[in-house]
């Protein structure tokens, strides 16, 4: 388990993090399950059914700029087969990475390896990867039929066999009886699912799908899910992105959380949990007798850290354990002392856990 | 499969794909109207002559030897007579006022027999034809009975006020006519008067008035009506003389135009009062003219501008237009490689445009024979005819692969095109003037010795005209398309280089 986060005075990963980080991917052997101590990992029951596992999707110090803005930073990956979501917030790099993985963007520093195979090398990837973007767009003359006919026709299958595909990839997602009506008259949903149906069309190895839960009605969306599981359970890679972690808190075998461009935390999602929960957080602490507010939280186990402020009028309290600190707290003010304030001091990192864990939904 | 032959499979099933869009995808319907723009024009010049031909042709064709014998200066009627009633005949009739006969710049007033007087007075009554109130006189001579000495020379004259401080009475008896409006006396009043005085008294017996035109000003001008009066005292005149202008006519003058019509030639003569004036005779369609013609629409139009624009729309489309559409990522998330999908897409616009514009050459071409006279397009097509109408067709292709290359090219670098595209026109207008070396890093270089016929020009065009439209030297045909080929690739090769390089960026994203 590998947890980053970025300093909130610095914008970098912490030393150890940037140290581990450092240390080279082994893309024959990917991260193992077991080390994690997270049951029935789809690579393992793939591994069961025979032969090696697949290499991973490994990502080495990549970085990527646009222009002056940052797009992701020094992301160092290894992805085993199985579902992984990639979770943060809208603008985070969730795209960005998924771009960088299938070549529609170049990394400026940093390789990129899928299953062995550079994005780089069109070619040889995209005939075992689909990718479903977020570009709501499809060409205006393409009915839903004519749209996964015509991209199957690339991969050089035969118009008998391409249509063939091309029905069981709408079947799949449901999307049968739109087939012969043009895309541009579809609903919000029907485009998504035909952006799926096309990437999953080619029956690749890696799939990429970006948000691809958005606008799925409930029973689409269970269909949808266990489609993931089918395909996870075969040994393929399905990447997907969520903007929300309790919606793919059940389903992922592992998640990668990304905020503003680094990658914070991977791993499964209930160590990813706890971690960012034991992380130490900051907190301002407004009071006027600081000096005896200060005393009382020194004999509080959980408390790692105490700074009196510059003002002289409040404290700056590093804890472990946030709920602890506000049992602590509690008492502190039940006995006289007066707290004007308490104020998160790392805001970056608590409110993106705030925001993952269940502040929108 | 070799690898070779199923990227080429796949560069084909891509060509296919785009090659419904770049022939039927309606943004680019006005790439029709460019290519047929020629062929609309010469399909309307066709149906005017046509229809001059059939009107000209109804009422009978002429002998052509008739129609050749007519000389000017014969009459209409003994033409008529000859040749028939003409397939054309307009008249008109123009009528003007003039002067009658007998007014002239200087009058001559002659009395008998002599008198004596000391003061002579020139009275204007009527000071001019048109109607002006303006007297103009540039010399008044008065000469005794011997008629030698001009009595008024040089004398003390007086008068109305002038019309300017320069054109005063004085101007009058200064012995010249020549000196322009500053030689005469020239006086608006109402009976403008001229007064000499002899210095003392002589016999005058004759009285010469130079007018406005004696001194080269329009004879409408000249004095109308005026009288001459004579004194001893300078207080008591009598008249002696009085002069009335000829009267006004009206001039009539018919102009006559006919026209006859041999089933191929046109005669027109034209005749003033009657009488044979000019006479031309010209083919209805003339064929030499209308090549020329058509070879400057092809070059100057059509290569330049029609092919040019054209193929901007078309194959800029192919990548920054997807791009702008946010389309292009479906290419990219293909199992091909790049440079793959360029060539893919590059052959379907290059199909596209060379079936569009090469066959909007030759319906032109076609359009421009079509009302020719028979036997000499035949003469035409054995004269090389053919030749001419498959290079015109293989210089628009030709065009379109260049151009297109470029424009392919540009679109993968940059995504918006008006700029470097205004730059493009430029380099290639002024590409006749480039030293010989940068000539060649154009394409209408190579188009212009691709084409059968050299564009005409005019000699009297202004200079700069001359010189941007000027075909830069040509290089002979098959190196032209071999340099034009090789530019090609070159092109497309750096297109390739980019096209690795490119990413997939539709501004915000998420």
């Amino acid at each position: 388990m590998t947890l980053r986060l970025p300093s909130v005075a610095q914008g970098k990963p912490l030393p150890e993090a940037v140290a581990q980080g450092k240390a080279p991917p082994e893309p024959r052997e990917g991260a193992t399950r077991a080390e994690r101590g997270v049951g029935a990992p789809a690579s393992e029951r793939a591994g069961e059914s025979g032969g090696a596992k697949p290499p991973g999707i490994v990502f080495d110090e990549v970085s990527k700029f646009y222009g002056e803005v940052l797009g992701v930073n020094r992301v160092t990956l290894n992805i085993p087969a199985g579902i992984t979501s990639l979770v943060g917030p809208n603008g985070s790099g969730k795209t960005t990475l998924m771009n960088l993985m299938t070549g529609l963007i170049h990394p400026d520093h940093g390789s990129i390896l899928m299953r062995g195979i550079s994005p780089r090398n069109p070619e040889a990837l995209m005939r075992i990867t689909g990718y479903a973007t977020q570009y709501d767009t499809a060409p205006r003359w393409a009915t839903g039929f004519t749209f996964i006919t015509t991209g199957l026709q690339l991969f050089g299958y035969g118009r008998a066999d391409a249509e063939d595909r091309a029905w069981k990839a709408l079947e799949r997602v449901s999307l049968t009886e739109a087939a012969n009506r043009k895309v541009a008259g579809y609903s919000k949903g029907m485009r998504q699912r035909v952006r799926l149906a096309q990437a999953i069309a080619h029956d690749p190895q890696l799939l990429v799908l970006d948000e691809p839960l958005n606008g799925l009605d409930p029973l689409v969306r269970a269909e949808t899910i266990a489609l993931f599981r089918a395909w996870a359970n075969e040994g393929k890679h399905v990447v997907i992105s969520s903007h929300v972690l309790q919606e793919v808190d059940l389903i992922s075998d592992q998640v990668v959380l990304i905020a503003n461009g680094m990658v914070i935390a991977e791993g499964s999602i209930r160590t990813v949990r706890e971690e960012i929960h034991e992380h130490p957080s900051h907190y301002l602490i407004r009071c006027r007798d600081a000096s005896a507010v200060a005393s009382r939280l020194f004999g509080e186990e959980h408390i790692t850290e105490i700074k009196l402020h510059d003002d002289r009028l409040g404290l700056l309290v590093m804890t472990r354990d946030r709920e602890e600190f506000a049992r602590a707290l509690g008492r502190i003010a039940a006995d006289g002392h007066r707290i004007d304030g308490v104020l998160p001091a790392d805001e970056n990192v608590d409110a993106l856990y705030e925001y993952l864990i269940g502040g929108e939904s | 499969m070799t690898p070779g032959v199923s990227r080429a499979r796949q560069a084909w099933t891509i060509a296919r794909i785009e090659l419904r869009r770049a022939f039927l995808s309606k943004r680019g319907l006005w790439v029709y109207g460019l290519a047929l723009l020629p062929a609309f024009a010469f399909t309307g010049h066709a149906l005017d002559v046509t229809w001059q031909q059939q009107r000209l042709a109804r009422r009978g064709l002429t002998d052509p030897v008739l129609m050749a014998g007519v000389q000017t200066g014969e009459t209409l009627d003994a033409v008529t007579a000859r040749l028939g009633p003409p397939a054309e005949d307009r008249a008109s009739v123009r009528t003007e006022r003039a002067r009658g006969s007998g007014a002239s710049a200087t009058t001559t007033s002659v009395i008998e027999p002599a008198v004596e007087a000391r003061f002579v007075r020139l009275n204007i009554t009527r000071p001019a034809y048109d109607g002006s109130r303006a007297a103009r006189i540039y010399e008044f001579e008065i000469y005794g009975p011997d008629g030698r000495q001009n009595l008024a020379l040089g004398r003390e004259a007086t008068g109305s006020r002038p019309c300017n401080a320069d054109q005063g009475p004085e101007k009058a008896v200064n012995g010249s006519v020549v000196g322009g409006p500053a030689d005469r006396w020239c006086a608006e009043a109402w009976n403008a008067f001229l007064q000499v005085d002899l210095g003392a008294p002589r016999r005058v017996q004759r009285f010469v008035v130079h007018h406005a035109s004696a001194g080269g000003e329009d004879p409408a001008l000249d004095t109308r009506d005026f009288n001459i009066q004579v004194s001893s005292d300078g207080r008591e005149f009598a008249t002696v003389a009085t002069s009335a202008g000829a009267a006004l006519v009206e001039r009539r003058t018919e102009y006559r135009n006919v026209t006859y019509f041999d089933g191929r030639q046109v005669a027109r003569f034209s005749a003033v009062d009657g009488v044979v004036e000019s006479r031309r005779i010209s083919p209805v369609v003339d064929f030499t003219e209308d090549r020329m013609v058509f070879a400057g629409i092809f070059q100057y139009f059509y290569l330049r501008l029609a092919v040019f624009f054209g193929c901007l729309g078309m194959f800029m489309y192919l990548f920054s237009g997807e791009m702008t559409n946010r389309t292009l990522h479906y290419w990219f998330l293909a199992p091909a490689r790049r440079e793959v999908l360029l060539v893919g897409k590059y052959a379907a616009g290059l199909i596209a445009s060379a079936v569009i514009f090469g066959g909007g050459a030759l319906l032109a071409f076609a359009a421009m024979v079509a009302p020719q006279d028979a036997v000499e397009v035949q003469a035409y097509w054995d004269a090389g005819g053919r030749a001419h109408a498959f290079w015109y067709a293989a210089a628009a292709a030709l065009g379109c692969l260049g151009y297109g290359s470029v424009f392919l090219a540009l679109g993968v670098w940059l995504r918006r095109p008006i700029v470097p595209a205004a730059i493009i026109l430029a380099w290639e207008s002024v590409n006749g003037i480039l030293p010989h070396a940068l000539q060649k890093l154009s394409i209408l270089y190579y188009l212009q010795s691709i084409c059968p016929v050299p564009a005409p020009m005019d000699d009297e065009a202004p200079l700069l005209i001359r010189l941007l439209a000027a075909p830069a030297a040509p290089a002979s045909r098959p190196m032209a398309i071999l340099g034009l080929l090789m530019l090609t690739a070159v092109v497309l090769w750096f297109a390739g280089r980019a096209v690795r390089r490119m990413e997939i960026s539709y501004g915000a994203e998420a």
